[in-house]
């Protein structure tokens, strides 16, 4: 054992934990080294001196009176703590308890809680099935298909907007039929909204104003389509007179077939009856203000 | 001769200034449970058994004994004001020096930046109040040496010697105090005592002089 290990283990040997094997090669050394001789003496003189100094001189009462003055004022404070403090605490507490305290079990805890959510994850929940390709084979065939879902839209829209007029009291729908005569050319989904008013509105005055704002665009073959269609189910006299004579002052031909069923129907009305049986005359009277009819098969009957 | 003085150990543990013993460990442990539980009152148990080794510690290490009043103040403020903060596993003692070492430290820190006014307490160190009397007990000349030299060692090497050799904290406990290996303690403690020998005999040497 060298001079230098023996030193390093003064400390240990005198506080009486160096083990015994070395403590007996340390006393060994010791015996016959004047160098380590003298080191140790010196510790053990310097450790001595060092020990026996006396217990500091007490502090003064002030120091004792400050404390207690201090701690009353901090029971003060803990005693008025408000309960919602206290029971915020002790949840804490239950937390802290319940909680790993450790960061490395903190750390392990949440690494768990991700495994346990990724295993549960891939276990129940399928995943969704693949979302279905529309395979388009045929553009043409999906143009149509396109062209009819637009089309079903226009009739819902048509519906929606009749539907809206039925909603309305009488005096607005009366309203919006007399607003549409005001316009000198109105699109064609203020006449179809007309042509079904006409149809399907039931007041009698409302189906007679809008025959009386189509006469304005009776030309036009939708409004005349939707008058030949409406008139057979038309139960209000007064509304199938003026249909009539609508349809008569247009020429419309192909209403003779409708004319001559209402002019034998012995359940409609007399003045309804007559005013076809009238029409019915005049259409197949040759026009002389209309040479183009003059030809239409309908018309040699009279000739 | 040599085998008897390998013997010495001084272990002073009737001295009110070393720690209590560690039996009463568990009771310190039991009594900052109930502190930090509210019953701050109980901090005045642990007071009474603490502010002399306190005192002490602080005294050694500053060589201050008015500072070191208002220290051992500070160092029971903070244990109210950090109840919350002491662990159901922890113990008392390493606890209070942790905080003590602290606030010892904001204390340096502190008096370096402003100059603190002479302690009372170090007049007789003055040089100007001239050899002890005879009639002084040899070892009365003793401790009033050892006391300067204590003063004068590095402030790490100074603290290390009081924590072991007059507050009786084992090597393991101011090795976690410190935190540091046991072995970084030994050699510390080793390097401690020969500077205040140095110091110690070069004080001496001047006073002789």
């Amino acid at each position: 054992m060298n001079c230098q290990r023996v030193q390093d283990n003064f400390i240990d040997y005198q506080d009486g934990s160096l083990p015994p094997a070395e403590s007996a090669a340390l006393r060994t050394h010791l015996a016959s080294c004047p160098t380590c001789q003298r080191e140790w003496s010196a510790l053990q003189e310097i450790t001595r001196k060092l020990d026996a100094m006396p217990a500091e001189e007490t502090p003064s009462p002030r120091l004792r009176e400050q404390f207690y003055a201090m701690l009353e004022t901090h029971q003060r404070d803990a005693d008025s703590v408000s309960p919602f403090a206290l029971a915020r605490s002790r949840i804490d507490r239950f937390f802290a308890a319940l909680l790993p305290s450790t960061p490395a079990l903190q750390f392990a805890g949440a690494l768990t809680a991700l495994a346990v959510g990724v295993f549960a994850g891939a276990r129940y929940f399928q995943p969704p099935a693949p979302a279905p390709t529309v395979v388009v084979d045929n553009s043409a065939k999906h143009e149509k298909e396109i062209a009819e879902l637009k089309s079903q839209m226009n009739d819902m829209g048509k519906l929606v907007s009749a539907s809206l007029l039925l909603q309305k009291s009488t005096s607005d729908r009366m309203q919006t039929v007399l607003a549409t005569m005001d316009l000198k050319s109105p699109d064609r989904k203020v006449l179809s909204d007309l042509v079904g008013t006409l149809a399907l509105d039931p007041s009698v005055n409302v189906r007679l104003s809008a025959v009386e704002a189509l006469a304005q665009h009776a030309d036009d073959r939708l409004v005349r389509a939707g008058l030949l269609s409406a008139l057979p189910r038309e139960t209000a006299p007064l509304v199938q007179v003026a249909m009539i004579e609508l349809l008569t002052s247009v020429r419309e031909t192909d209403a003779v077939p409708i004319f001559d069923r209402i002019s034998r129907d012995e359940t409609a009305d007399k003045d309804v009856r007559e005013s076809a049986r009238r029409a019915l005359a005049v259409l197949r009277a040759p026009s002389p203000t209309d040479p183009l009819k003059n030809n239409q098969p309908s018309n040699p009957l009279v000739s | 001769m040599l085998l008897a003085e390998t013997q010495f150990r001084v272990h002073t543990e009737s001295s009110p200034v070393s720690l209590p013993a560690t039996v009463d460990a568990d009771k310190d442990h039991e009594l900052m449970i109930a502190v930090r539980a509210g019953e701050i009152r109980r901090l005045g148990d642990l007071f009474e058994r603490y502010h002399k080794p306190l005192y002490g510690f602080f005294v050694r290490l500053t060589n201050q004994p008015a500072a070191s009043e208002d220290l051992v103040q500070i160092v029971f403020y903070r244990i109210l004001k950090y109840r919350h903060t002491y662990r159901d596993e922890g113990k008392f003692s390493a606890w209070i020096y942790h905080l003590a070492r602290k606030v010892a430290a904001d204390h340096f820190r502190k008096s370096a930046s402003t100059p603190t006014p002479a302690d009372p307490v170090n007049f007789d160190d003055h040089p100007d109040q001239g050899p002890a009397p005879d009639a002084q007990a040899a070892t009365t000349d003793d401790v009033a040496l050892m006391r300067r030299a204590l003063a004068r060692v590095t402030h790490e090497h100074r603290e290390v010697l009081v924590l072991s050799r007059l507050q009786h904290l084992n090597h393991q406990e101011i090795a976690k105090l410190l935190d540091c290996s046991v072995g970084a303690v030994k050699v510390r403690a080793h390097r401690a005592l020969k500077e205040l020998r140095e110091v110690y005999f070069k004080i001496r040497k001047e006073q002789a002089a």
